[in-house]
């Protein structure tokens, strides 16, 4: 599903976040990315989301190479793609709603499509009877449940999660877990971006360890 | 596609209720800088009626030593009307003559009591057409004049053609600057304060280049909210520019002009009340476009 094939990201000349990462993701795998902060996590995450571009080395997301991409094939590589992120990135104008149909309005599908999809979403993640509150009018896991119903609606190949519970009570990452490990059932590839060792405890999965921009351990329990 | 479209309409008549404070200070912004832009041009509109006037008497007059026969009168006539730029050929006879200069001396007619009509020199007056009342344009008349029918004692008025036309130019210029300087300041104000509005809604644009968003579909809603604000705002600068016009500028035109010979004093026509509007659409799609090149980066 996910291929990277000596990838390096150097943002200076003499500083590289990431140093030649060559990884296989199988389609359906759930991936830990650890490490310490400004290890290269969420740096990882945005080459995979096309949000920046290696400085060398090829990336593949369902055989579709991310980095010689031009940029009018990006939006579609996005739309097989669910983000969420530590800091929700609801609009706070905007209903739970209307946050969550974003995706699917994007993709131009028609309006009763829309309702019906994100009602059932919403339901899934539990918010069901939230659909018209503004984000700020929610709790932070309860924005945090209304980010990835935005990243599950439009039944993504991968969901990437960086640092998803980073604000968020133990109580809640476990409701949050619990959100993801479903998508993971699902069929949903997912790698999620955390320095939280309990919860890598708790849920054991896949981990890759990366530690100054380089792969230093990748285990499966 | 049609539901496409709807949709992206329904975003920018959304985002217009949801900001209606920057909303409103967009198209106060574009209405204030085009109600600028329309007192300047009923100004220009108006001293251009008033040159266009002035133009009028821009002539040719040939004066006849002796008066030629009704045939190689009408001769003369007929050749001079169908030099191209000419527009109108009148023969003045030595009585007209002096009888327009008694009418011009008014109360002191009197003076002329015992002169004779043969006095004053019979003439051809020719009127040229607006795009000849120049110096090239009289110049070319005057050497057929002579070259062609041998006229030699012909008038102009040179020195006050030189003057008209350099105060043209002046105005020409004049207008040019001035004109290029409130666009260039309009555009500039109205793009930074959509891009205040914008700015305000960055965390919208951001999210929609995350989720697969085109850019012409994100692009799409501002632009025709730019395009809304334009023409309320073009709207709005035409009730301003007619207020400031009855209010004020109507009779400090009026002093000025009339005196200098002009009939009447106008308000912008219908078609330039639509450029106005047209233009304040244009400001306000280009003031998008400028700021969405900018925060829109897939």
């Amino acid at each position: 599903m996910i291929q990277l094939y000596n990838v390096c990201k150097a943002y200076q000349k003499d500083s590289s976040a990431l140093a030649d990462i060559s990884l296989k993701i199988p389609k359906g795998d759930f991936l830990y990315i650890t490490g310490a902060s400004g290890a290269g996590k969420s740096t990882l995450l945005k080459l995979l989301y096309a949000a920046e571009k290696p400085s060398r080395g090829q990336i593949l997301i369902n055989g579709q190479n991310v980095t010689r991409m031009g940029a009018g094939r990006i939006p579609y590589l996005r739309r097989q793609l669910g983000v969420v992120f530590q800091d929700f990135k609801l609009i706070p104008t905007r209903t739970i709603f209307e946050n969550v149909a974003f995706p699917l309005e994007v993709q131009g599908r028609r309006r009763f499509e829309v309702s019906k999809k994100v009602y059932q979403t919403l339901k899934q993640v539990g918010l069901e009877h939230k659909l018209h509150r503004r984000p700020l009018e929610l709790s932070g896991g309860e924005q945090q449940r209304a980010a990835i119903a935005r990243a599950l609606v439009v039944d993504p190949l991968v969901l990437l999660a960086d640092e998803p519970t980073g604000n968020l009570d133990p109580e809640i990452t476990l409701e949050i877990m619990e959100l993801f490990k479903g998508a993971n059932a699902r069929g949903t590839t997912v790698l999620l971006a955390t320095h939280d060792r309990e919860m890598i405890r708790r849920f054991p999965r896949r981990v890759i360890v990366l530690e100054g921009g380089r792969l230093v351990d990748d285990r499966t329990p | 596609m049609l539901e496409r479209s709807l949709y992206l309409v329904r975003r920018a008549l959304r985002n217009i209720r949801q900001s209606p404070v920057l909303c409103g200070a967009a198209i106060g912004t574009v209405a204030v800088t085009l109600t600028i832009l329309a007192f300047f041009g009923i100004v220009v509109l108006n001293v251009q009626k008033l040159t266009s006037q002035w133009s009028r008497e821009v002539q040719v007059v040939a004066y006849l030593d002796q008066v030629p026969t009704p045939a190689v009168l009408e001769s003369w006539e007929k050749t001079i009307a169908n030099l191209p730029q000419v527009a109108t050929v009148e023969f003045v006879s030595r009585t007209t003559a002096l009888e327009r200069f008694r009418q011009r001396l008014g109360a002191d007619a009197s003076l002329l009591a015992g002169v004779e009509p043969d006095t004053l020199p019979a003439s051809l007056e020719i009127g040229l057409q607006p795009e000849a009342r120049n110096r090239a344009g009289v110049e070319s008349v005057v050497r057929q004049l002579r070259e062609g029918l041998g006229l030699g004692d012909l008038r102009y008025g040179q020195d006050w053609l030189d003057r008209f036309e350099a105060f043209l130019d002046l105005l020409r210029t004049g207008f040019l600057v001035l004109g290029g300087f409130l666009l260039f300041a309009t555009l500039f104000i109205v793009a930074n304060t959509i891009k205040l509005t914008l700015y305000a809604r960055k965390d919208e644009l951001e999210v929609m280049t995350l989720v697969g968003g085109t850019p012409w579909f994100i692009k799409a809603p501002f632009l025709l909210e730019g395009a809304i604000q334009g023409l309320c705002g073009g709207g709005l600068a035409i009730l301003g520019a007619a207020l400031i016009f009855h209010g004020f500028l109507q009779h400090g035109l009026s002093t000025l002009l009339l005196a200098a010979g002009i009939d009447g004093i106008s308000f912008l026509q219908p078609l330039q009340q639509g450029l106005l509007v047209g233009l304040g659409v244009l400001l306000g799609v280009c003031g998008s476009l400028l700021s969405l090149r900018r925060l829109v980066r897939i």
